[in-house]
């Protein structure tokens, strides 16, 4: 189809307009706001939908409101080869006609009714409905993707291009399918409806089944039980029964020999009783031969320990003594190691006294030497004090001493020097004033070197007068001669010398004198240094008063006519005999200090010996106090045992009086002998009862009857036991019945196989669906991809040139687009940008459009606006892209905004004017 | 009630043998002889609904069993093992079961068998049967003769035991003397009638048969086998009163058995009312399933009938859609129709002209034949899912 002309009349604010539009190529038709452009879509709709005398709300909302008039519209078209020319006029002067040229260029023509009918007719015949709504976009719609799976012109362009048939006669197919499918399972394939509930309540039924089916098991164990116990019980009875016979066997027996054995026990008492006699006698017997013995050891025992203790009691005193003469001995030790200590004290006494005095001594020459060092202090203190020269004023003077030199060599090379000579006898008297020096007078041959700084006369009285005058400067260099003398002039009246040499005389003298100074004060500073000397003195004075010879004593030790236990004492004793007779105290005292100091070490050395021989007498004493102790104790000991012996041999006497006092020795001898030949014939006589017991087999029978009772009370408990356990067991089995137990779990097994058989059936049904549903969809998504592939290629061709190569999309199984590549990003449609969705939205219209552009299905792409999302450089892509989509068929674009499509090359601009 | 079985249906197929060995009888005497009633018994291919009608039929047959002994004037009935079809029954089934018992007017001698054995927990010690028991009823507890008429002793051997150690009916007669009329009930399996495959002990036939030649017995009635079957003339199993298998070959009856001085006279009776069929077919065109349906369509008192279907061959599409739903339409009419699995091989065989007929391209098709390949190559489920494609594009198209 290709539309050439629209014209409205009176359609809605449209009074008469005609766009007449390119067979081939892009259109932009320009208007302002409610100009008409959408009018002219809607207008083409109508025109073959509603009859002209249709009463639709459609057609009176295009009537300009207030105005008595028919909307009127004229398309011209082609249309499956075919020119229309297309004119209705609906409410107002209703009219419709038509005007048809065939190919051939035969007219026919048709009016009202008819005309409509043949317009419907061909329109549907060679317009596809879905193609057409795909293609013509609404205002506002842009954005919507098509969806053209249904469009019969593209499926028969995809299937002609792409070589696989699309079969929509399996549609109703492929709907039962999913029905199917959907009966037994969801979209994500878990099993759903009845086939879900059966898988429920097999399971449950299984449940249920088991626990019948355990019941039921509990049961058969129970009639096992019940069978076992009852045969265990059967057989513990007859064992019973059978015991019990014997039992009774046993006590008829036991009847006949409770006689024999009744004697038996009497004899067998008396025989017991004649034992216990002899036991007795015999007892008594051997307690007298026991008295008899402990008197005779005791008595023994007694003497030896008396003689024990007499020994002991010797010993103990000789050593007692020997204690004594120990300590005595010690005693003297003592006495001499005291005397011994008194002549260390004396010698140290002498020694020190003798270091004072020397020291009295020497402090007496340094307190003379003080008195000589301090004369020299003073002495050196007047020198000093008089000499005001020091060394800051000597150089003083130098300074001076040079100036004036300076001075003067300065006046002597800026003044006149005269030179006077008295070569002959006359006087010659100088005067004048700025000479110096200047003699009164010149004596013979005697001459002067004169330097004249103001006038020099000289004159030879009455012969002659010379004056000299000196020139300008002079007067200033003489004033500084004058300054400078009078300077050095003052220096020395300060030191009080009379020139400078005498001041470095004096300077020299100050010096040595403060020397001199010096060393005294260092002497005396050391003769100090210890402290008060006088002080000191009267110290050590007072110290050694009037000298007395010490009195020495000399004694021996009176070690002799000590008794006993003296070979200790004599062994360490006899060595030092010598020591006691060669010791000689000093008589005198020495008077030099070496000699003090001998006798002290001498007496010291005397002190150590007695020290030593004091430790061993005191070693001697301590050994005499222990043996002593020992001894004393021993003896202690031997009278104690001695004691006690004696008192248990009169206990055992007094035991033995006793005894005898009650029966002799001779009496219990024959009670004994006689109570021996009673029991034996008593043992006799049980002998001979026991034979008849045995020969009876009375012991045994009896034993026999108590295993026996024994094991019928054993086998009774087991018995019982057996019968409760077995109640029980049948109780249990009583009760199973009462609940039906077997009829459950039949009742159980008829619902699950019920049930399975339901599922199992429902199992296959559900598995044959998905299997079909599987198949058919793998066979239906391989013919999807094949035929959408050359619209796949178209969208992707245009959109490279828009996008770049990387552009790609997939389409589902509507043909429409569902996701989107770019630059190797996978989007789906509805996750992209506003402008990007209108742009593959204008980009998938114009592929079908370009595919279905060859047959004769085709149709215009109409877009009423578009493009209102893209930024300018889209724009130009997408203007370009339009303008080639031009080249294969009719575009018609409506748009207020022109700018939009300004890139839109070999565009037709038409302005609708308002 | 239609269809209960009528006295001397099967009278043809006895024989009244002349037995010289019989005591002096001064009239002769007609009992009844049933067993295996195994009240509270469940099938479950029945399913819930076709089970409780079949729980009742089986009831009802022992009601009729009453009617059959009014009619032949008998002077007692004897049931020789498996009354109830567990110890552990429910209350339901003893309940009705003496209800049913009250219909039979004369008195009812009644033996344990394997499935009711006088085991601990035994039914018949139990107090709802103690409870309930109709009073002209009598269970044989022990082996010790009871004189159930005048001048006739019934003897027997009980189950006391599911597993018995001994031939099962020896206890019964082992002690006796000839001189008296005498029934013996037991109950199990013959040794020459189990083929060596019993797992118990089996009865010793030939101790039974010369017990009868001296003169110590003058009837054997067997239980155990549901077929009514003649072992010799004064030894038979009656079978039991109402079908439980389609294996058995002659259930649903009772018989009546008249002893005379010097004669037997042994007639069963039919008092079931249920069939169970095995049936064989073999299908592969339209002319064998139109048999089949022939087949189904002949066959009586179908509510009361199962049917067990061992099927073989290969069908097209179209003609296996058609046997399913005519087997489908056939189970609401039957009591039962199954497919007996283990003998069920039919299968799909599509041909090209089917998928054809359907006009069906592109897609479709290519999974219908990707699904005709794979049946053909032995896949089972493919056939399934192939019939199920087949039937939608059928519907749809």
């Amino acid at each position: 189809m290709r539309l050439h002309c629209l014209t409205l009349r009176n359609f809605r604010g449209v009074k008469d307009r005609s766009v007449r539009l390119p067979a081939l190529g892009t259109t932009v038709v320009v208007g302002d706001n409610e100009v008409g452009k959408s009018s002219l879509v809607e207008a083409f709709g109508l025109i073959f939908k509603l009859p002209d005398d249709s009463k639709s709300t459609q057609i009176r909302e295009i009537q300009p409101v207030g105005q008595d008039v028919g909307p009127e519209v004229t398309v011209e078209l082609t249309l499956g080869g075919r020119e229309l020319t297309y004119t209705k006029r609906w409410l107002k002067n209703r009219s419709t006609e038509l005007t048809i040229v065939e190919p051939d260029g035969r007219r026919q023509s048709w009016t009202g009714r008819e005309a409509h009918n043949e317009a419907e007719r061909l329109f549907h015949e060679h317009v596809d409905p879905v193609l057409w709504q795909t293609l013509m976009v609404s205002q506002g719609q842009s954005l919507v993707l098509p969806t053209p799976a249904d469009a019969e012109p593209l499926i028969t362009a995809v299937t002609a291009e792409s070589g696989t048939p699309v079969d929509g006669a399996s549609m109703p197919l492929v709907t039962a399918v999913e029905h199917e499918y959907l009966r037994y399972w969801t979209r994500g394939g878990r099993a759903t409806g009845d086939f879900a509930r059966s898988e429920k309540a097999v399971a449950a039924a299984e449940l249920t089944a088991a626990q019948a089916m355990k019941a039921m098991e509990e049961v058969q164990q129970d009639i096992r039980r019940a069978e076992r116990l009852a045969l265990d019980l059967s057989d513990v009875d007859s064992r019973l029964t059978d015991h019990l016979k014997s039992v009774e066997e046993l006590r008829e027996r036991k009847k006949a020999t409770d006689e024999i054995l009744l004697r038996r026990d009497a004899v067998r008492h008396r025989a017991e009783t004649a034992q216990a006699r002899l036991v007795n006698h015999t007892r008594t017997r051997v307690e007298r031969e026991r008295l008899l013995d402990e008197v005779e050891r005791f008595a023994k025992t007694d003497a030896e320990l008396a003689k024990r203790r007499t020994d002991a009691e010797t010993v103990a005193k000789t050593a007692a003594e020997t204690v004594h003469a120990a300590e005595a001995a010690l005693a003297e030790v003592v006495e001499l190691k005291d005397a011994r200590r008194t002549d260390v004290q004396e010698a140290e006494r002498r020694v020190s006294e003798l270091v004072d005095r020397a020291e009295l001594d020497r402090l007496l020459g340094q307190q003379a030497e003080l008195v000589d060092v301090r004369a020299r202090i003073a002495a050196a203190g007047t020198i000093l004090d008089r000499i005001k020269v020091d060394d800051a004023l000597v150089s003083a003077l130098e300074d001076a001493r040079a100036k004036v030199v300076e001075a003067r060599a300065a006046l002597a090379a800026g003044v006149p020097e005269v030179s006077v000579r008295r070569l002959g006898a006359e006087p010659v008297e100088l005067s004048g004033t700025g000479v110096d020096p200047l003699p009164s007078e010149l004596g013979f041959d005697e001459s002067a070197e004169l330097l004249v700084s103001g006038e020099l006369v000289i004159g030879v009285p009455g012969q002659v007068e010379v004056t000299v005058r000196a020139g300008g400067e002079a007067a200033t260099l003489r004033s500084r001669v004058d300054e400078a003398v009078r300077r050095e002039k003052d220096l020395l009246k300060k030191a009080g010398v009379k020139d400078l040499a005498a001041a470095r005389e004096l300077l020299r003298k100050a010096d040595t004198a403060s020397a001199e100074l010096q060393e005294a004060r260092r002497t005396e500073r050391s003769l100090t240094a210890g402290g008060d000397l006088g002080e000191r003195i009267a110290v050590l004075t007072a110290r050694l008063g009037p000298e007395e010879p010490a009195e020495v004593p000399n004694q021996q030790p009176a070690v002799e006519g000590v008794p006993g236990q003296m070979s200790l004492f004599e062994e360490f004793a006899s060595p030092h005999d010598t020591l006691f007779e060669g010791f000689e105290l000093p008589v005198g005292e020495p008077d030099d200090l070496a000699g003090a100091q001998r006798a002290l070490e001498e007496a010291r050395a005397e002190l150590a010996s007695v020290e030593r021989l004091l430790s061993d007498a005191e070693f001697a004493a301590a050994q005499a106090r222990k043996a002593a102790d020992e001894d004393r104790s021993e003896a202690q000991n031997a009278r104690a045992r001695s004691e006690l012996a004696g008192e248990r041999l009169a206990a055992a006497v007094e035991a033995l009086d006793a005894a005898r006092a009650a029966l002799d020795d001779e009496a219990v001898s024959a009670a004994e002998i006689e109570a021996k030949a009673e029991a034996e014939a008593v043992l006799e006589e049980l002998t001979a009862v026991q034979e008849q017991v045995d020969a009876a087999g009375a012991d045994q029978v009896a034993g026999a009857l108590a295993d026996a009772l024994a094991v019928a009370t054993r086998l009774q408990g087991e018995r019982d036991t057996l019968r409760d356990a077995l109640r029980t067991t049948e109780g249990r089995l009583e009760q199973s019945g009462r609940d039906g137990l077997a009829t459950r779990r039949d009742v159980a097994e008829l619902e699950l196989a019920a049930v399975r058989s339901e599922h199992e059936s429902l199992r296959r049904r559900a598995e044959a669906a998905r299997r079909v549903h599987e198949t058919l969809s793998r066979h239906r998504a391989e013919a999807q991809t094949k035929y959408s592939e050359p619209l796949q290629s178209r969208i992707e061709a245009l959109g490279r040139s828009v996008y770049g190569p990387s552009f790609r999309v997939w389409l589902d199984d509507d043909l429409a687009v569902a996701e989107r590549e770019l630059d190797g990003v996978r989007l789906r449609v509805d996750a992209l940008s506003t402008g990007a969705q209108e742009q593959l939205a204008i980009i998938t219209r114009l592929a079908i459009s370009h595919l279905v552009s060859t047959g004769e299905g085709s149709v215009p792409v109409i877009f009423d606006d578009a493009l209102g999302w893209s930024d300018k450089a889209r724009l130009r892509d997408m203007g370009a892209l339009l303008g080639r989509a031009g080249d294969h068929g009719q575009i018609i674009i409506l748009t207020c905004m022109p700018d939009r499509y300004e890139y839109v090359p070999r565009a037709t601009f038409i302005k609708l004017e308002s | 009630m239609g269809g209960v079985g009528v006295r001397g249906v099967l009278s043809g197929r006895l024989s009244v043998p002349q037995v010289s060995v019989l005591p002096a009888m001064e009239e002769s005497i007609t009992f009844l002889h049933s067993s295996d009633w195994q009240l509270g018994m469940m099938r479950r291919f029945l399913g819930p609904d076709g089970q409780a009608r079949w729980g009742q039929a089986r009831l009802d047959a022992v009601a009729r069993i009453g009617e059959v002994a009014v009619s032949t004037g008998a002077a007692f009935v004897v049931v020789t093992g498996d009354v109830f079809e567990h110890n552990q029954v429910e209350r339901q089934t003893i309940l009705r079961a003496c209800e049913a018992l009250k219909r039979i007017p004369v008195p009812v001698v009644l033996l344990p068998g394997n499935h009711d054995a006088l085991e601990p927990g035994s039914l018949w010690t139990s107090a709802q049967w103690q409870a309930h028991a109709p009073e002209h009823v009598t269970v044989l507890t022990d082996t010790k003769p009871l004189e159930i008429v005048p001048g006739v002793e019934i003897v027997g051997a009980p189950w006391r035991s599911r597993r018995p150690l001994s031939d099962p009916a020896a206890p019964g007669y082992a002690e006796l003397k000839p001189g008296k009329t005498r029934i013996l009930l037991a109950h199990g399996q013959l040794t020459s009638l189990s083929g060596g495959m019993s797992d118990v002990p089996t009865i010793d036939q030939a101790a039974l048969e010369a017990a009868v030649a001296d003169g110590r017995l003058q009837y054997v009635g067997l239980g155990d086998r549901h077929s009514t079957t003649r072992v010799t003339d004064r030894i038979w199993f009656s079978g039991t009163q109402e079908v439980t298998t389609p294996e058995e070959t002659d259930p649903g009856n009772v018989l009546a058995v008249t002893l005379g001085a010097d004669e037997i006279v042994v007639e069963a009776i039919r008092v079931g009312a249920w069939h169970m069929v095995d049936h064989r077919v073999e299908l592969f065109d339209e002319e064998s399933i139109q048999a089949l349906e022939d087949w189904f369509a002949e066959l009586p008192d179908k509510e009361r009938t199962y049917v067990r279907l061992a099927g073989d061959g290969s069908l097209p599409l179209p003609l296996l859609s058609r046997l399913d739903a005519i087997i489908d339409a056939q189970g609401e009419v039957f009591a039962c129709v199954e497919r007996w699995t283990k003998f069920w091989t039919v299968r799909p065989a599509p041909d090209a002209a089917d998928l054809d007929a359907l006009q069906l391209s592109g897609p479709a098709r290519a999974a219908m034949e990707e699904l005709r390949q794979a049946l053909a190559a032995g896949d089972e489920s493919a056939g399934v899912a192939l019939s199920l494609m087949h039937r939608l594009a059928r519907d749809a198209g």
